[in-house]
């Protein structure tokens, strides 16, 4: 199943957080979401957390941030 | 890797950095307002009575509630670490800073030994607890980056030698304990204050929130490294050179001042470079408000030079001009900036997760502060700074021309903020 992809790098706050909760009201409910940011969303987190969702964040070298959004029970690839 | 989400319990609600910031802008308008019939005093000497208690009125009163509020609510999300017990350092913090700046500046102006002798009091209730729980975050911290976490840790570490050496002189004051040398002392406890604690957490916020709010690049890393240690090693560097009375030699002016001074034009002209370069290039008042602060920094830099080639009657003006450029020009401006951006932001995100609103359903971080509103009080503010600049080279009647628009940027910006508060309720937003 395809991840649903969000390129929020250098979007203005809190634009990258209103689009990622637009996303994820529109998702089908097994679908994960990959967010791209420029920066670490800490409040993010606690929106995910409180809508049951886990993420897992890799930073990359180019310091562009990967956020994986996934239901609690999906296994990280 | 995985990390653990805050713990929303631990997160402060909107209130409680809210009270801060809504009470912050009366302590500007007491400032303007006591400065107008204490014109000759303040204008004459920065050591006098009424200049010790406005200068607080501005530091403790405007500066430290914004701050503290505004630590509160950064700690968890720019470092990723909660404030232990937030509610009581807020609520102590707010209380205990706000009844005791008040007592301090009445009791600085009067010379008033049982008004200082309690202000001490309500001081310690305010800031003891937020001290130790702001250690607590800052130990804590789990972030990825350092370039906000060690500027941070300094500006704390100021901070406890402001308040040690503030409360020393307030105790001198207050005859509880004997005088020692008050003046040095003094120069010192201001030092702490505004290169240290003011200035170093300028810098460690900006280094997070000038890339991430004005989508600027990020700070070059040597910058990020080495300016607050400039700083803190010139603070350090003058204390010995004050604790141990050594005299005021030309060595000593290069050794402390001249890093000090190239750290703060470096600053600022870093910052203005990453404004420049900014990837979207929209009209945005607290990009207006930081660019006003960094050129009010460079200005001062050069204070110095001036000093230099001008005759030494002229000492104390320039010395009262630097005040005004330091606390109105650059920490107010970029205060107002920065509450511009946090207080919408906050009132935006516990609306969204109260509601659990559907995008477009709430209002938007524009609506709830729009920028008309913000850019009105940045030129209000802007022109009070410009006319108070001068006002200790004139006559003291001069200086209301520079008060009145202050006194009135301050309504301005409490209104504003209150306008915002009032927009998140009429939504359903709840502040505890």
């Amino acid at each position: 199943m395809d991840d649903i992809v969000i390129d929020a790098r250098w979007l203005e706050p809190p634009e990258p957080l209103e689009r990622v909760l637009a996303t994820l009201a529109r998702r089908r409910r097994d679908q994960r979401v990959r967010l791209l940011l420029h920066r670490e969303p800490y409040p993010l987190y606690d929106l995910l957390r409180q809508m049951g969702l886990a993420y897992d964040t890799q930073p990359s070298p180019d310091g562009t941030y990967v956020i994986l959004i996934h239901p609690v029970d999906d296994r990280v690839s | 890797m995985t990390r653990p989400g805050l713990s929303f319990e631990q997160a402060p609600a909107f209130g409680l950095p809210l009270r801060f910031f809504l009470t912050a802008p009366s302590f500007l308008l007491l400032a303007a307002l006591a400065a107008i019939p204490t014109a000759d005093a303040w204008t004459a000497s920065r050591w006098s009575p009424a200049a010790l208690a406005l200068t607080h009125l501005l530091t403790l009163g405007f500066l430290g509630q914004a701050m503290l509020g505004a630590m509160l609510q950064m700690l968890p999300v720019v470092i990723g670490s909660p404030v232990p017990r937030p509610r009581l350092t807020a609520v102590l913090g707010h209380i205990g800073l706000a009844t005791g700046t008040l007592l301090l500046a009445a009791g600085l102006g009067w010379s008033h030994t049982t008004l200082l002798r309690t202000a001490m009091l309500c001081l310690a209730v305010g800031w003891l607890p937020f001290l130790a729980a702001t250690a607590v975050s800052l130990a804590r911290a789990r972030t990825a980056s350092t370039a906000t976490l060690h500027p941070m840790r300094q500006a704390w570490f100021a901070l406890l030698v402001t308040l040690a050496l503030g409360f020393g002189l307030g105790g001198t004051l207050a005859g509880l304990w004997p005088a020692g040398p008050l003046q040095a002392l003094t120069g010192l406890h201001a030092a702490w204050g505004l290169l240290g604690w003011v200035l170093m957490l300028v810098m460690g916020v900006a280094y997070q929130v000038v890339p991430m709010l004005q989508l600027t690049p990020v700070y070059p890393a040597p910058a990020v490294t080495w300016l607050t240690w400039t700083l803190l090693g010139g603070l350090g560097v003058l204390s010995f050179s004050t604790l141990t009375a050594k005299p005021d030699t030309g060595l000593m002016q290069a050794v402390v001042w001249l890093p000090v001074m190239a750290a703060l034009a470096v600053f600022a002209g870093v910052t203005l470079w990453l404004q420049h370069r900014r990837r979207r290039k929209l009209a945005d008042a607290t990009l207006d408000f930081w660019r006003l602060a960094m050129l009010c920094l460079l200005t001062l830099t050069a204070l110095p030079a001036l000093a230099a080639v001008l005759p030494p009657v002229t000492r104390a003006p320039l010395e009262t001009s630097a005040g005004l450029l330091f606390l109105l020009g650059f920490a107010v401006s970029v205060v107002n900036g920065m509450l511009y951006k946090i207080v919408p932001f906050l009132a935006w995100f516990h609306l969204q997760t109260q509601t659990g609103a559907k995008a477009g359903s709430i209002p938007n971080m524009k609506q709830f502060m729009p920028d008309s509103l913000a850019r009105r009080h940045l030129w209000l503010h802007t022109v009070a700074v410009l006319l108070l600049l001068p006002a200790p080279w004139l006559p003291p009647d001069y200086a209301v021309a520079g008060l009145l628009p202050l006194a009135a940027s301050a309504i301005l910006l409490w209104l504003n903020l209150f306008g915002c508060m009032r927009l998140f309720r009429r939504h359903g937003g709840r502040l505890r």
